[in-house]
């Protein structure tokens, strides 16, 4: 059973890879959805609302992220109901990318000049229809680099889901290095893969903000 | 009277900005505000259409009530439109959209209609054949006159003008102000917080002057500027001319 072929091995991280993209890509759009909630919520002129989205941001930016999963594997365990490792890995991974996303763009938000506000608001808009068609389109530009961007860290977040046991890229890596007792190899292998995923949102996020830098239509 | 201001204070931390303003204005006036930077003009009409809140007293434009600490505006920001410094154009959108979001977010009208609504107050302005156009393919001065259609876009019934030459390179001043004049000889009445005296003087009807956070002097501008009965008038004309 030691009989691992390099193509063996590599096929297998190829199978751990799909794995680590779908969470990778649920975690990134329930956790932006989440996010433009928490958002709204940070920037609500009710202050029971901007406090309670605040502490959130700040537990999930104050901790580290395999916390928040043992506490969501473990924690939901407690209450009598089974969480699989991998709805506890989207759902913890997608409680720290919202919180993260949120404070990203909410430095979009406050970037926007005040004038942009203050013009809305004197042609008699609410808060929301400012939100809608002045503030968020422009805070939109900004943050589609940033956000890219962070998209980076989350895949590599996901990473740390292998500790709870989800079969993705580092969990397959570990039972392959274990099997083969070529850990050297197949962590090599592993990084690869990574770096694969990565490199390509970095530079598409660098060719983004370069091309937002400049105000255009 | 379109226009009343009833007792207004407001402070800004220890420092008491507005001490106290009364004024009354008829439709169709054109009212010049003048005064020192931190004389409280830029507050004063900033307050008129809630930009700045106020401790006590009451504004009242066109029958609808401000009073201090109010925070539905809706229906009294439907009456007062706002020309800025800095025109705040939505930079996002075109000229054309500029002038169109507010009708069509806030009064919900038409698309087709507001197109219209558009089109015929870009004209009004001279500027037709920009509805495509982008704010930053515009000059400071067309951007003015841009930002003065989107106010008149919701028909206001009164239209405030804050400084709204400042940030003009002194070539463009004259076109914006050709605008306001229009406006004024059509019966818009107008309040503007101004440093251009000579414009004033001949299209205003009315002329305050701010020192301290009170109105210290106030008549017409032609018999203010040729007879200040204060000192401090005569000192800021002076300090002018």
């Amino acid at each position: 059973m030691n009989e691992f072929s390099t193509w063996d091995i590599l096929r297998n991280l190829g199978f751990g890879a799909l794995w680590t993209i779908g969470l990778s890509l649920t975690a990134f759009v329930l956790g932006g959805s989440a996010g433009l909630l928490l958002l709204t919520a940070r920037m609500s002129k009710k202050v029971w609302l901007q406090r309670a989205a605040r502490a959130y941001i700040e537990f999930f930016q104050g901790t580290p992220l395999l916390m928040q999963l043992f506490m969501v594997f473990f924690g939901i365990a407690l209450l009598g109901v089974d969480v699989p490792p991998w709805l506890a890995a989207a759902l913890g991974l997608t409680l720290f990318s919202s919180a993260y996303l949120a404070e990203i763009w909410r430095g979009c938000v406050e970037a926007i000049p005040k004038g942009q506000w203050e013009a809305s608001a004197s042609l008699a808009m609410t808060w929301l229809e400012q939100m809608r068609h002045v503030i968020l389109p422009q805070a939109l530009r900004i943050a589609v680099a940033p956000t890219v961007g962070f998209s980076v860290q989350i895949v590599k977040g996901t990473a740390v889901t292998s500790i709870i046991g989800f079969a993705e890229l580092t969990k397959t890596g570990s039972m392959l290095a274990n099997a083969t007792f070529q850990p050297f190899m197949v962590f090599g292998f592993v990084a690869l893969g990574y770096f694969i995923l990565c490199y390509p949102l970095s530079h598409f996020a660098a060719h983004l903000e370069r091309k937002f830098h400049a105000p255009a239509h | 009277m379109l226009l009343r201001i009833d007792g207004l204070h407001k402070h800004f931390g220890a420092n008491h900005v507005l001490k106290g303003i009364d004024l009354r204005i008829d439709e169709g006036q054109v009212v010049a505000i003048i005064g020192r930077s931190g004389s409280g003009k830029s507050t004063l009409l900033r307050s008129i259409n809630g930009l700045e809140t106020f401790d006590d007293g009451l504004i009242e434009v066109d029958g609808e009530r401000l009073y201090a600490g109010q925070t539905d505006l809706r229906a009294l920001r439907q009456k007062v439109g706002m020309v800025f410094q800095q025109f705040n154009l939505f930079p996002h959108l075109s000229a054309g959209q500029n002038v169109m979001l507010a009708p069509q977010v806030v009064k919900k009208t038409p698309v087709a209609e507001c197109e219209t609504i558009a089109r015929a107050m870009l004209a009004k302005v001279g500027l037709a054949e920009k509805f495509d156009a982008y704010p930053d393919q515009l000059s400071g001065g067309q951007q003015q006159r841009v930002a003065i259609a989107r106010a008149l876009a919701m028909q206001p019934k009164v239209l405030l003008c804050d400084e709204i030459t400042s940030a003009l390179d002194p070539e463009l001043v004259n076109e914006v102000l050709a605008v306001v004049k229009q406006l004024a000889s059509e019966g818009m009445t107008l309040i503007m917080v101004t440093h251009e005296m000579r414009f004033a003087r001949e299209v205003g009807d009315k002329l305050v002057f701010m020192y301290q956070g009170r109105v210290h002097e106030s008549g017409h501008p032609k018999d203010l500027f040729a007879s200040p009965q204060t000192p401090e008038l005569q000192n800021f004309i002076g300090a002018i001319n």
